[in-house]
């Protein structure tokens, strides 16, 4: 047919099916392009949507590499006349960028000192036997940590002090328990609610605050931030345990043996060894920096000089860091960021978020309830399609633009963005516990609904109680 | 013949390691166990591999492994490998990574001809795809599935002959259900059902089926070539005409004891993509294994 072979035939209609997302998106582009540009909306914002609608649909299809998604968006920009490719440049690099590509360095750096083991003792050591204590302290420990050196490090510190209790539980790894369910759950759901904490908690929490700089509307430091969201950090812990308790409440109730080969095994590592005290002091330093050299220097910087060390201390290989940063994530960030300038500088941002304003303020009939629902709700819903960054990437320019204090909405923006409790897909450490193969896709919304319920209602009731008693 | 056995868990794929050795080993060919884990999405994968690398430093297996585990312990258990004095069990440091997500279990002392174990991860039509694609296999056996997609992306993107083990019991006696008629593909699946007939020694039945009132010349000539194809090999087999549907018909024939097999549509790829076609049909309803031919 059409002078095709039949496996030439087959192979093109293989590529049509796998990137149906992507010839969509193209025709769909093609067709808004010679649409006229709606009232109140500039030809170059016009355009900045279509690359948004673009970039969505192929994030969330994953039809083509992440990696081209980024280099497309790019592409898109200058093509389409939005920006000159050296302004596309310099908006693609930024300090959040800086921070996104350190803290994954900064990963690969700490994971590899072998502190995994340390981390077991602690865990065992505060929690002692009891199952429901083990519990706690996972939540616990999780979210602590990941607030300051970020989910994707902790789960996978994590995960294998879990799967190491549950084989010592004479469990089978492989086979999903309500002891795995509820210990690998522990860990996720730790780091989601931890990663609000601090600014370095997530690279979303950055890249709200880079927009805040860029677009002149305020300045939030280190502390600040602190301030304002450990609260519903400490406050989230006990309630995320019971949640996971009720959902996967195990038989096992105590894990005496369990407990007891766990502290031979690790004790088998021995005493804290020179390189990790020093891996531990960079650390310290680094978090030193963000608290009070951020301000001057900037977040990414400062992770930035924590990977220097690392590297010149000879603590971990630059072909160790190479292979294991995801680098596509990076590119996609930077242009996701791009993106939301260019939303913010053409006016794109502004046009949604005015007509976002009209439209629910005939359903809700006030203004903050609005903004509140844009930014709490719509940012949680698509932060489990998407992922929690590009989530904060491409809403973030347009909850700023709806009015309010600007800080207050960003950070519960932020916030939002990490009630990634009920796909696979929506952080890193879900993934992690999913790709276990414990955890299916409906146990996530077993549990997860509950939480995400109980977690906008704890940051309203904090946003509307306790915020205003600080000054920001 | 290179032989392809897709594998996706414990659970659900004895059947089809089982029945896949059997026809492996009889017909003597090279073969390849492919274990497909789940997709890791591209926001998360060095994350998830990176966890994977600590949890091997608490020898905990990454996943997928325990799956070739449970193949090798199968291959031993059946002979295929021989059982090694000082290595009876499985170990990971027999795992080769051998590039683009693939590694490979490094086997000794394999009693049947070329036999390796792959463990890829990813979308499982891709996979299976790539590996038929890469490495030329002449069949591919892979378990049922409940998806109704999954049987439509089997035949239209694989290459290779397709065996589905469909609902199989291994203390059922099956017979081979052949449909024959006029077109080339019938040629192939003839040639294909007396390679099985000879090596599992089973009977086979040729069915003619015509919605028509009077068989046509052509289909009785292919019928008569059939039959005396199964003659000359030894094969015993009952040749039959039904009028009726082909594809009703033949799942009723085939009920729970037969395994179909069949040629593949001589449509054109665009036609089966739009339009389906009689094996994607008979894949999805009946409640045998079935063989397509290609």
């Amino acid at each position: 047919m059409f002078g095709f072979s039949e496996r030439s035939l087959t192979n093109i209609l293989f590529w049509v099916t796998r990137k149906k997302w992507l010839i969509l998106s193209f025709l769909l582009s093609i067709s808004f392009f010679y649409f006229p540009s709606p009232e109140g909306l500039s030809p170059e914002g016009h355009r900045t949507l279509i690359i948004v609608m673009v970039a969505l649909s192929l994030i969330i299809s994953e039809s083509i590499p992440l990696p081209a998604v980024a280099i497309l968006i790019l592409i898109m920009e200058v093509v389409l006349g939005v920006d000159t490719a050296d302004g596309v440049a310099s908006s693609f690099m930024s300090d959040a960028v800086f921070f996104i590509m350190g803290s994954l360095m900064l990963a690969v750096s700490i994971v590899h000192q072998g502190l995994d083991k340390r981390l077991a003792l602690l865990v065992i050591n505060i929690t002692g036997n009891k199952t429901w204590k083990i519990v706690v302290g996972f939540v616990s420990i999780s979210a602590l940590l990941s607030s300051f050196i970020g989910e994707h490090t902790v789960g996978a510190m994590m995960l294998p002090v879990a799967l190491a209790l549950i084989r010592n539980a004479g469990l089978e790894t492989r086979k999903a328990t309500k002891l795995s369910s509820v210990l690998l759950f522990s860990i996720a759901y730790g780091c989601a609610i931890g990663s609000i904490g601090t600014p370095s908690g997530g690279g979303r929490n950055v890249i709200m605050i880079g927009y805040l700089a860029e677009f002149g509307m305020g300045k939030i430091s280190y502390l600040d931030w602190i301030k304002m969201t450990y609260p519903i950090v400490i406050l989230q812990i006990p309630i995320v345990a019971l949640i996971l308790w009720r959902a996967f409440t195990p038989p096992q109730k105590n894990m005496d043996s369990a407990v007891r080969k766990l502290k031979v095994k690790v004790a088998k590592s021995g005493k804290l060894n020179s390189n990790q005290i020093m891996a531990i002091t960079i650390f310290l330093l680094v978090f030193g920096g963000w608290i009070f050299l951020s301000p001057i220097f900037g977040l990414g910087i400062v992770a930035l000089s924590g990977v220097f060390f690392y590297l010149s201390f000879g603590l971990v290989s630059w072909k160790e860091i190479n292979r294991s940063t995801n680098w596509g994530v990076i590119l996609l960030f930077g242009s996701a960021i791009s993106l939301g300038i260019q939303m913010k500088e053409t006016g794109a941002a502004l046009w949604v978020a005015g007509q976002t304003l009209s439209f629910l303020e005939i359903i809700f009939q006030d203004v903050t309830i609005v903004r509140w629902f844009v930014s709490v709700i719509i940012t949680g819903i698509l932060t489990n399609l998407l992922s929690s960054a590009a989530t904060v990437a491409v809403l973030g320019p347009i909850v700023l633009d709806m009015g309010g204090n600007p800080i207050i909405t960003g950070i519960m923006t932020s916030i939002s963005s990490a009630f990634a409790y009920l796909t696979v897909v929506a952080s890193p450490t879900c993934m992690i516990i999913h790709s276990t193969g414990l955890i299916t896709s409906s146990d996530y919304f077993r549990a997860g609904w509950k939480l995400f319920i109980i977690s906008v209602l704890i940051l309203l009731v904090v946003s509307i109680i306790y915020w205003p008693f600080i000054e920001i | 013949m290179k032989i392809l056995i897709g594998i996706s868990s414990k659970q659900y794929s004895g059947p089809t390691l089982d029945v896949g050795m059997r026809i492996a080993s009889i017909l003597n060919s090279s073969t390849t166990i492919l274990d497909v884990g789940q997709k890791i999405s591209e926001f998360s994968y060095k994350d998830v591999s990176i966890a994977n690398e600590l949890m091997e430093s608490w020898d905990i297996d990454r996943p997928g492994v325990d799956v070739l585990e449970w193949d090798f312990e199968y291959l031993q258990k059946e002979n295929y490998i021989k059982k090694q004095s000082n290595e009876s069990s499985f170990s990971k440091n027999l795992l080769v990574d051998k590039g683009n997500g693939r590694s490979e279990v490094f086997l000794k002392g394999v009693a049947i001809k070329n036999l390796s174990l792959i463990l890829r991860n990813g979308d499982i039509i891709e996979e299976l795809r790539d590996e038929v694609q890469s490495f030329n296999y002449d069949l591919t056996i892979i378990g049922g599935s409940g998806k109704r997609s999954m049987a439509h992306d089997l035949i239209q993107y694989i290459d290779s002959s397709i065996f589905v083990v469909n609902n199989f019991n291994q203390k059922q006696k099956y017979k081979i259900l052949l449909a024959v008629d006029d077109s080339k593909s019938t040629g192939k699946a003839l040639k294909f059902g007396v390679r099985v007939a000879q090596a599992f020694n089973i009977e086979v039945d040729l069915i003619t089926i015509s919605n028509d009132q009077v068989i046509s010349e052509s289909l009785k000539k292919a019928s008569d070539r059939a039959e005396k194809m199964m003659r000359r090999s030894g094969v015993r087999s009952k040749a039959q005409f039904v009028k009726g549907e082909l594809v009703d018909t033949l799942v009723d024939f085939a009920k729970e004891d037969h395994i179909i097999i069949m040629g593949k549509s001589s449509h054109s790829p665009i036609t089966k993509f739009f339009l389906g076609s009689k094996p994607l049909e008979v894949m999805q309803s009946c409640q045998c294994p079935v063989l397509i031919v290609k």
